[in-house]
This record gives structure tokens, sequence and C-alpha cells, in this order.
């Protein structure tokens, strides 16, 4: 549809005469749906949210409010509950996401070597992460269901973590959610790395190799350092998933043992309890969070990514 | 070409967002005319009850036996999710939308008070007090909020003791005996994990013991007592010593079941849904079950479950809507309940039919449970009371702090819940 506007916008442009500041109006012109359709469906959720974080709807009366300024901000930073959701968000993110980028570095090598049936094995690769998060979810969960689930027993034979129960223990619980997320965003992290191996020419290696460079060498000096725009995508990708995780721990553990995450209670406040102002203070502070971490990440590795492609 | 299956995703969800939204369309044409609603004294015009999955098939019968018996209504059936915190979520993203697409809405008993405060539902008391006696009084108490009646009981539901016939000669009468004897054979199993669960099986002690967590009145928190806290060490002391096993902090319904079926639990505390599972399981004719035991030198007592229908404030057929609760509440609409969904009926004589009594052999023990079983505190705030409950209590059985400190927290946290705007 956006082609379509634009081919109409270059017809009615070349009628035009003059050029310069109509030409400019002309182009916000064709480009105000756009911008209504993203202030839509973007801006106004958005503000909304914020403004509903700096009120307080009554639980009792039908329509009463008030206008409560920060109040529900300073509630957050007052609760023990918000900081512990921090520290449990960061702590899931820096573990999952690490874990990914080493396993699906891994995978990705190895995918990239020719052998037969590669092309099913990329396919076959995938699977985990088509898998509806909630429905692996729930596999993991029975998985480590104690005494009857398949973890526990086999491991409890081998005489590793006897007498653990796994989602009921902090660390344990952890442990579980994010082995449950590396196991279905590997194959994802994966096949972006393999995108980005691909992309590196043959004749590079070939070269590496008549000046007598050892697979480790070739690994170290070519593949890894032209890898890296391919990895820093992927690594936004993947952590600013992580950041916003919900449905493991909703499902694994219902955020008990160190596993609340920002997402959960504020869902929890939101929707369990009704606190529309607080749940949203909440959601906004998630948010933003977010913007943090993925202006830090912009800012240092998208220019990053520029100065490679230049190089390059 | 990564991102199309997140795009497809997105369009299915809209899609089915979409088809749902418009579900009800229909719903105001092909009623019967004024001039034959004034002569058909019955109910007329369209009615969408709205209630958790009917997983047996028994709602769609008592629709169908409905719309057989009233030619000029009609009552469709929409069925919400099977998890209870998804059927409120779904209801009250309506009500809150002022949709109309609900007439009869199917709510957890929990949830009456909340939804009555929001001025969701129509005022049934007339109905209540000229019908309100063929029901089973205690479920009649829970669809009162500030003196009025907001619904009518649909089912009721209360716990029972599960216990192993060849472990033990019989059920305990205080537990404090069912906890000693757990410790020496098998160990007991209940709901532990932190959900609302976890706050009926403690209140299930704490009703017991003789306690309480709110005021009569329902404006002052009672928690920091020393039956809460005795309640609180007793269960903690279970888990400790070994009567409950420490996985009981990762159970629900289902997961308790399954430990008790597969022969790993001499108790087990569950809902009645699970006698006729267990019927066919390997331990099938090696359990009985039996009313709460005692505490504290106390009766026991247990916490009452199930569902009551109201009439949403957004009905545009009011009428047709309490004509179907009536005819969903008569005595042979509650036999198929119960036979066909072991749902426990709300209307006494119910329990004396003799079909029900072959589908439920409990029966009788039924109606006593219920009988004798106490509500949750009515509250618009209920979801933040039961959370200060089963968060401090999880606390408590994990050792994160003590019975007194559980308590002391419980109370403060209720009653910041009680003043919430």
């Amino acid at each position: 549809m956006e082609a379509a506007t634009a081919r109409l916008g270059r017809r009615k442009a070349r009628k035009r005469k003059s050029y310069g500041s109509e030409e400019r109006r002309l182009a916000a012109l064709l480009l105000s749906p756009a911008m209504i359709v993203i202030a839509l469906v973007a801006a106004y959720p958005i503000g909304y949210a914020v403004w509903l974080s700096l009120t307080e709807y009554s639980v009792r009366v039908p329509g009463k409010w008030r206008f409560a300024g920060f109040d529900n901000y300073t509630k957050a930073f007052g609760s023990t509950e918000f900081w512990d959701a921090v520290k449990n968000t960061f702590i899931f993110t820096g573990l999952s996401v690490t874990l990914e980028l080493v396993i699906g570095l891994g995978m990705a090598l190895a995918m990239h070597a020719a052998f037969k049936g590669r092309g099913l094995l990329r396919t076959v690769v995938l699977v985990p992460w088509a898998v509806l998060t909630v429905v692996s979810a729930i596999t993991w969960r029975t998985l480590f269901e104690p005494n009857l689930g398949l973890a526990p027993t086999v491991l409890g034979k081998l005489g590793i973590a006897e007498n653990v129960v796994w989602l009921g223990q902090s660390g344990y619980a952890m442990a579980v959610m994010v082995l449950a997320d590396v196991w279905k965003t590997a194959p994802f992290m994966a096949l972006l790395l393999l995108a980005g191996l691909q992309v590196i020419p043959d004749d590079v290696y070939d070269a590496a190799k008549v000046d007598g460079a050892t697979a480790w060498q070739r690994f170290r000096r070519i593949t890894l350092p032209l890898l890296v725009p391919a990895i820093l995508v992927a690594l936004i990708f993947r952590t600013l998933d992580a950041l916003r995780i919900f449905d493991l721990p909703f499902v694994l553990t219902g955020g008990t043992n160190g596993t609340s995450t920002l997402s959960l209670i504020a869902q929890q406040e939101l929707t369990t309890n009704n606190l529309i102002g607080y749940g949203s203070a909440l959601s906004v502070l998630t948010f933003v969070i977010v913007m943090a971490v993925s202006f830090i990440y912009i800012r240092t590795v998208g220019g990053n990514i520029r100065s490679l492609a230049e190089d390059n | 070409m990564l991102k199309i299956p997140r795009v497809l995703a997105a369009l299915a969800a809209m899609l089915l967002f979409a088809v749902a939204g418009c579900g009800s369309d229909d719903d105001d044409s092909g009623g019967a005319s004024s001039a034959e609603k004034a002569t058909q004294a019955k109910a007329s015009g369209n009615v969408t009850w709205c209630i958790g999955k009917d997983t047996t098939g028994a709602f769609g019968t008592v629709v169908d036996n409905f719309n057989k018996a009233n030619p000029n209504a009609k009552v469709k059936l929409l069925e919400l999710p099977e998890d209870a915190v998804e059927q409120r979520r779904l209801q009250i993203q309506r009500l809150r939308a002022k949709s109309d697409e609900c007439d009869v809405l199917g709510m957890d008993v929990i949830w009456t008070a909340e939804y009555a405060a929001q001025g969701w539902l129509k005022d049934v008391s007339d109905y209540i007090s000229q019908n309100g006696d063929k029901f089973i009084k205690s479920t009649v108490d829970t669809t009162d909020f500030e003196g009025k009646n907001w619904g009518v009981p649909f089912n009721s539901n209360a716990g029972f003791i599960y216990y192993r016939t060849d472990e033990v000669d019989k059920a305990p009468s205080t537990w404090e005996d069912l906890y000693k004897q757990a410790q020496q054979g098998n160990g007991v199993v209940y709901q532990g994990f932190r959900y609302e669960g976890l706050t009926v099986n403690f209140l299930e002690l704490l009703y017991s013991a003789g306690g309480s967590i709110v005021s009569d009145d329902g404006k002052q928190a009672t928690a920091d007592s020393q039956e809460v806290k005795d309640v609180l060490k007793f269960m903690a002391d279970g888990i400790k010593n070994g009567a409950a096993p420490k996985a009981v902090t990762t159970y629900k319904e289902e997961e308790s079941r399954r430990a008790f079926e597969s022969g790993n639990a001499t108790f087990m505390r569950n809902w009645p849904y699970a006698y006729a599972l267990g019927k066919d399981s390997k331990i099938g004719d090696k359990f009985d079950i039996a009313t709460f035991p005692g505490f504290a030198g106390q009766e026991g007592a247990g916490v009452l479950g199930g569902y009551n229908l109201g009439i949403s404030a957004y009905s545009k057929n009011p009428e047709g809507s309490l004509a179907f609760i009536e005819f969903a509440t008569e005595p042979d609409q509650q036999k198929i309940m119960a036979t066909e969904a072991s749902l426990p009926p709300t209307v006494s004589a119910t329990y004396d039919d003799p079909a029900v009594k072959k589908a439920m052999p409990f029966a009788a023990e039924l109606k006593t449970a219920i009988e004798q079983a106490q509500p949750r505190p009515v509250s618009p705030v209920y979801p933040q009371i039961s959370e200060a409950v089963y968060n401090n209590v999880y606390d408590a059985l994990q050792g994160k702090s003590s019975p007194d400190e559980a308590a002391s927290n419980m109370n403060d946290q209720i009653q910041q819940a009680l003043e919430t705007f």
C-alpha cells in the first residue's frame, strides 16, 4: 500500500511546477496516513498508559477516579516486590542471552558446514522456536514436576540434585526458566547468526588457508570479527525480548522463588488486582527500562555496526 | 523471512478478536415481537450465557432443554476458557466496555462482591427473597453484598479429605492427628502453590481453629491473631517434619491429584472432582473421602467454592435472563449438572435424588460439607486480600518468614488492601 501511495505521490509531484516548500508540504501530506496510523496504534496507547499511571481508579465506586500525581511511582520504588522483579528480570536476561549466544553460535557454525540434509536440519532446528512459549512452558513444568517428572527422576537416579523441588526452590527455579528459554530461542539466535555467516565470502578463508592459518585462527581472526554485526543485531532482539519475559514465569512458577519479573507483576496488579493506576505505572517503568537498554545498545552498538559496514 | 511467523500470528490473533467481537451482532434480531411477548408469560428474546468451558457438555444440555421449553426465547452459550482467572479477565474486559454481549454471567463466588461494587450486576434480591429457601443457605450467603443479592447460586463446592483405606483405618478426626499419621505414612498433599488455592487451603484450617482474616463489617484486618500464627506454624512445621512433602509448594489441584493417584501420599485435600477420576486410577478401590477434621479442639470447617449466575447490568434482556437462571436452578437441571458434570448442586432437594446419589456416592457428605462451609471474605478488593494471604502463607511454608512475621505482614497487607481507594 505504501508503494502505491508513493507512486501516486510521484505522479502528483510531476504535475507541479514549483518545488521546495510546496514539495515538502506534499511529502508531509503523503506521510500523514502512516503518521496517523502510528499515532493511533503506538503513541495513543503509550500516552494513555502514562496518563493512567498518574491516576487512581476506585475499586469500590464505578467510574470514580482521582489524579494521583507520582504516588503510583513512589509506591513502586518503595516496594520490595518491584526491586525483586527488576533484579530477577536482569539476572534472567543476562543468563539466558549469554547462553543463547554461545549455543546459537555453535549451532550456526554447525549448520553452516556443507553436508547432506543441511536444508532439513535448518528447518528442524527451528521447531522449538515455533512452539508457543506457553505450550513449551507447560511441557517444562511437567518435566520438572516433583516425583513424577522425567527430569527429577533421571537426575535423582544419577545422584544429582536429589530431593530438590526444582520449581519450588530459589536458584533452581531460575535455572529451569533459563533452560526453557535457551531451549526455545537458541535456534532463533542460530538462524540470525547463520545469515551473518553466509555473507562472509569464501575466498577470505581460502586466502587464510594458503597463508597457513589454523582452523582456530580462521575462526578467531576472520569469522568472529565479520560476524559482529549479526551478533549485535541478534543480541538486541533477544535482550529486548528477555527483558519483557512474561509467559515462562507465569506458567512455570507464578513468580515464586525468585522468578517474578517486571511484566509479571504489572499484569498481576492490572488484571488480577484491578489497580489500573499502579499497574500502568509498573508497565510504564518496564517500558522505560526496555527503552533505556535499547538506547544504550543502539548508542554503543549501532555506531559499531555502521563503522563496520563502512569498513567493509 | 524470519519475521513472517510473527506477522502471521499477529494477523491470526486480530482475526480471532474480530470474529469474537462479531459473535453477538445478531443478538437483537429474531426476538419475539412485543405483541407476542404480552401474550407469553414466560421467557422471550435472546439471552447469551457467558460461563467457563463446557467440558462435559452439561451446560449445553441445560441450554437445549430451556430452548425446547421456551419457544419464544433463545439462549446461546458463550464458553469462556477453562481457567477461572481467564474467565474473570474476559468478563471484566466486556463489562468495562459496557458490552451487552453477555446477559447471564457465570461468576466464581469470590467475584460477586467485586462485580456488584463496580455496578456491573443487576440486583436480584426480589428473586432471592421469594425463592431463596430452596437453596442451601451458605450458598445464598455468597450472593450477598451490602445487604442485597447480586446473583443466584448455580453450583457449589467444598473440599474433602481423601485418604488411603489400605494405609489408615479411618479418617482422622483432627488435623493434628491427620498430620501425625501423614508423617508416619506417606504424607499429606494439598494445594500449596502460591495462588488462590493456597488461600482456600489456609482458610480451611483457620476457620476450623475459629480464626478470621477480616472483621465481620469488612473494614478491619484481623490476621495478626494467635489463631493465624498457630495455623501458619502448624502448616510450616508440617513441611519441616515431613508430614507434607516439600513439593506441595508447587502443587495445584491437578499436581496433588496426580501425586495421590500415583500412590505418593496417604492423604490429600482436594475438591469433589477428584473422586470420579480417582476411582478410575490404579488406587481406585483403595481410597475413601471424609469431611474436614477439627482443629485445636474445634469443629472442622470448609471454605465455600462454586459459581453464581448474575445478570449483567448491560443486558438488553434482563427478564429473559432471569427466566433462564430460574430454569437452570430448577431441581431437574441441577440434577443434570450433578450427574453429567459432577458439579455440586446448590438446591438442597437435588441431593436426595437417586440419580444424583448414584453419580455421587458421597452426596450426603457433600451436602453436609457445603452446609458447614464458610464463604471467603466478601469484598470488592478480595483479589488483593487473597494475594496478601497466599503470599505470606507461601513465605511461611518456604521458611522465608517465621509464622509470627508472616501473620503480621499478612495483617498489614490486608489492611492496606481494605483501604484501597
